[in-house]
């Protein structure tokens, strides 16, 4: 054994041992606040203290225009559920949700166990050709699909191609579309992304695993349903949670895109807080309409746990 | 044969994957039109008109008539003297020459006015056949090439000429569409403001993470635990819903359209702390022990020892912190009101709102927006993915 050149009382003392006179300690905790201090500042101000704050405003009608603001008690959660606009950006969220994670999650469990068979060669191209979109901003990507989208964008021309009657204006401008076209390019941009998830997944499954139940005479099917999703679960669970977390705060894709229209056909909580709180001066209601986002989503998230795990897949 | 199979699907789909930033990096080098229909020149005047009166809206001159006879098509201008031809405060950068035919016996003298007066002009020699001649744009000296106002065609006295098929023909590809919207639409002071606030965020999360990383790994104090948890726990709260209060803040403190509002929040992020203190508490204590004994301070400790050693966690952190912060829209667009303090990612979004029609420029706009990431992922491929799997990257 190497013996350490340093003493026991010397290195107890570095680890915040006990055995500290008074002054030490004094010096030792100073140091220590001395390596907190940028970031509890930080914290408290722009973290900790909004959290609180805005839970506050939204038991108020201020306006963050002029300072002067007086309690309304529960008055802009009931609002809230009186105002159409909002209902249709709740509707339009869940649609969103429910719509696009079901997609994005099959594709990217699709991709990944495409990329993690032993037949695919150059891994590492597909790897990262199918995540570079997730690394491109929003604003980029929304910006390019409304190009596709457009009157006389790529889909248009497709659909002439195909002989039937293609959309007179942007995709993004029908009621029935936009949203839809919406959800389309949010599952594109997201596989990739999620497809590294699983993949990271897949390959912590130990490999002697198939290779028993190999052994044991288990075909490709049997392999798959009792060793891959089964142990792929948590990593499932994982997906599908920050996936609905990110789906239910979106915001870039309709501020760049539609800013909510053609008639709020795309408005959704965050687009709607946005308008709400910095188009229509109403802060008060927006903090409010913020903390149903966080409830929301709390309880989904609570709720897809419940039932991911119980679940036998 | 199933492996062939295999690699052509997922060629299949990775063109699919990437076709649509394909078709903006096309598209951003294409002087005009759109991905289907790319438009490679422009007619000043090709006079297919039947009626002068309808011409002379655009063309001006004291003996002008159409006849039939054309090189490309079935009428020209036949001319005496000097023809203008109105063009209306025409772009004439893109082009990479402009063409004429000119049929007649004698010299011609070709002026390009700009819209301030500014003249440029060109001698040629006809012949009593037609003949194709051009005027390069790179030659054109002494006048705006961007509001060019009329052509003038000056033909030698007495004797007709026919003109026929003026157009500009443009470069293709060209980086016009990146110069334009680099200059004319501020892409640049856009691109610099979110430079300078995605490297200050770098920096400060890489030494104030480290520091804290470090506090929470080996340091004993009072409320760790409590303290930590609540760190995370805040994690879980949408941004969105902080927001007010920061900005309200932001106006107290008069940062607001200022680059402190635009990064001093950001400095520090829960997430990398708990990075740095995953990755340090599973570094060897007793270098640090031994430095401790030599009888270097705390910061030396944290600065001389533990910094370095975390490179390849920090490498991580601070690639995704970069990525992240590049390409954050909600939080500059609430802080910033001014054109001036606009980051790349509020530009881009206020711009591509007014400007639709012109495809090529807001292709141009968003490939060079989107290019720094793109770039940094192909230097750093396996830092930004390892970032990911570790659960991070993109709210």
């Amino acid at each position: 054994m190497l013996a350490p050149c340093y003493s026991h009382g010397a290195s107890l003392e570095f680890r915040g041992g006990e055995n500290m006179g008074k002054k030490r300690k004094l010096k030792y905790n100073f140091e220590t606040l001395l390596l907190l201090s940028p970031f509890l500042v930080i914290f408290l101000v722009f973290g900790a203290f909004p959290i609180i704050f805005s839970f506050f405003i939204s038991f108020t009608d201020y306006s963050g225009l002029s300072p002067d603001y007086s309690f309304v008690g529960f008055a802009n959660y009931i609002h809230a559920f009186k105002d159409s606009i909002f209902l249709t950006a709740l509707k339009n969220t869940f649609i969103f949700v429910i719509g696009t994670i079901p997609f994005t999650t099959v594709f990217a469990l699709l991709l990944a166990l495409i990329i993690n068979s032993k037949f695919l060669p150059l891994k590492d191209v597909f790897k990262a050709g199918f995540f570079l979109p997730s690394v491109i901003s929003m604003v980029v990507i929304s910006t390019m699909w409304m190009y596709l989208y457009s009157a006389d964008g790529f889909f248009n021309k497709m659909i002439e191609l195909f002989g039937r009657q293609p959309l007179p204006t942007s995709w993004l401008a029908y009621v029935k579309t936009a949203l839809l076209s919406i959800m389309i390019m949010d599952v594109w941009a997201a596989v990739g992304y999620y497809t590294i998830l699983f993949l990271a997944g897949l390959q912590s499954i130990p490999e002697e695993l198939y290779e028993a139940a190999r052994i044991d005479g288990a075909d490709r099917k049997a392999l798959f349903s009792k060793i891959t999703l089964p142990l792929l679960k948590p990593t499932l669970y994982f997906v599908i949670a920050i996936n609905t977390i990110r789906s239910f705060q979106i915001f870039s894709e309709v501020f760049t895109m539609t800013g909510g229209g053609p008639m709020n056909s795309t408005q959704t909580i965050v687009h709607y807080l946005y308008i709400v709180g910095f188009r229509n001066f109403e802060m008060g209601y927006a903090s409010a309409i913020g903390y149903i986002l966080v409830f929301i989503v709390l309880l989904i998230t609570l709720i897809q746990g419940r039932l991911l795990r119980s679940e036998a897949l | 044969m199933k492996k062939i199979i295999l690699l052509c699907i997922m060629f299949a789909l990775l063109f699919i994957s990437l076709f649509p930033m394909l078709s903006m990096f096309y598209t951003s080098v294409i002087p005009s039109g759109t991905l289907t229909k790319v438009v490679k020149e422009r007619y000043i005047n090709d006079f297919e008109t039947k009626y002068v009166s309808y011409l002379q809206r655009k063309v001006k001159g004291e003996n002008i008539n159409l006849v039939d006879d054309s090189p490309n098509s079935t009428t020209s201008l036949a001319a005496i003297g000097r023809v203008e031809l109105l063009t209306d405060k025409l772009d004439v950068r893109v082009a990479k020459y402009i063409e004429f035919w000119v049929k007649g016996s004698g010299n011609f003298s070709v002026e390009i006015i700009d819209a301030f007066g500014g003249k440029y002009t060109e001698n040629f020699t006809a012949q009593p056949e037609w003949k194709k001649f051009t005027i390069k744009q790179k030659g054109i000296k002494d006048i705006d090439l961007r509001y060019v106002s009329k052509f003038a065609f000056n033909f030698e006295d007495g004797k007709e000429f026919l003109l026929d098929d003026v157009k500009l023909v443009y470069r293709f590809p060209t980086l016009l569409n990146y110069v334009n919207v680099l200059k004319e639409d501020m892409f640049s002071r856009y691109i610099l403001n979110s430079l300078i606030v995605s490297v200050i965020v770098v920096a400060g999360n890489l030494i104030f993470s480290t520091m804290v990383g470090y506090a929470f790994a080996r340091r004993r104090f009072w409320g760790k635990n409590i303290l930590f948890s609540l760190i995370l726990s805040t994690m879980m709260i949408p941004p969105q819903v902080t927001i007010i209060p920061v900005f309200m803040l932001m106006k107290k403190l008069g940062w607001i359209d200022t680059y402190l509002a635009l990064t001093i929040p950001m400095l520090v992020t829960p997430f990398n702390i708990f990075l740095l203190k995953q990755y340090i508490e599973q570094l060897p204590i007793e270098l640090e022990e031994a430095a401790y004994v030599d009888g270097a301070s705390t910061m030396q400790i944290v600065f001389k020892i533990v910094f370095p050693l975390s490179r390849p966690s920090l490498a991580v952190m601070g690639i995704n912190t970069f990525i992240s912060t590049w390409n954050d829209l909600f939080y500059p667009l609430i802080v910033t009101n001014s054109r001036e303090m606009r980051t790349a990612q509020v530009g881009l979004a206020m711009y591509q709102k007014l400007n639709q029609i012109d495809w090529p420029r807001l292709m141009a706009a968003s490939s060079i927006i989107g290019l720094p990431v793109i770039i940094m992922f192909l230097l750093f491929q396996k830092q930004i993915i390892s970032g990911v799997t570790k659960g991070a990257v993109k709210g």
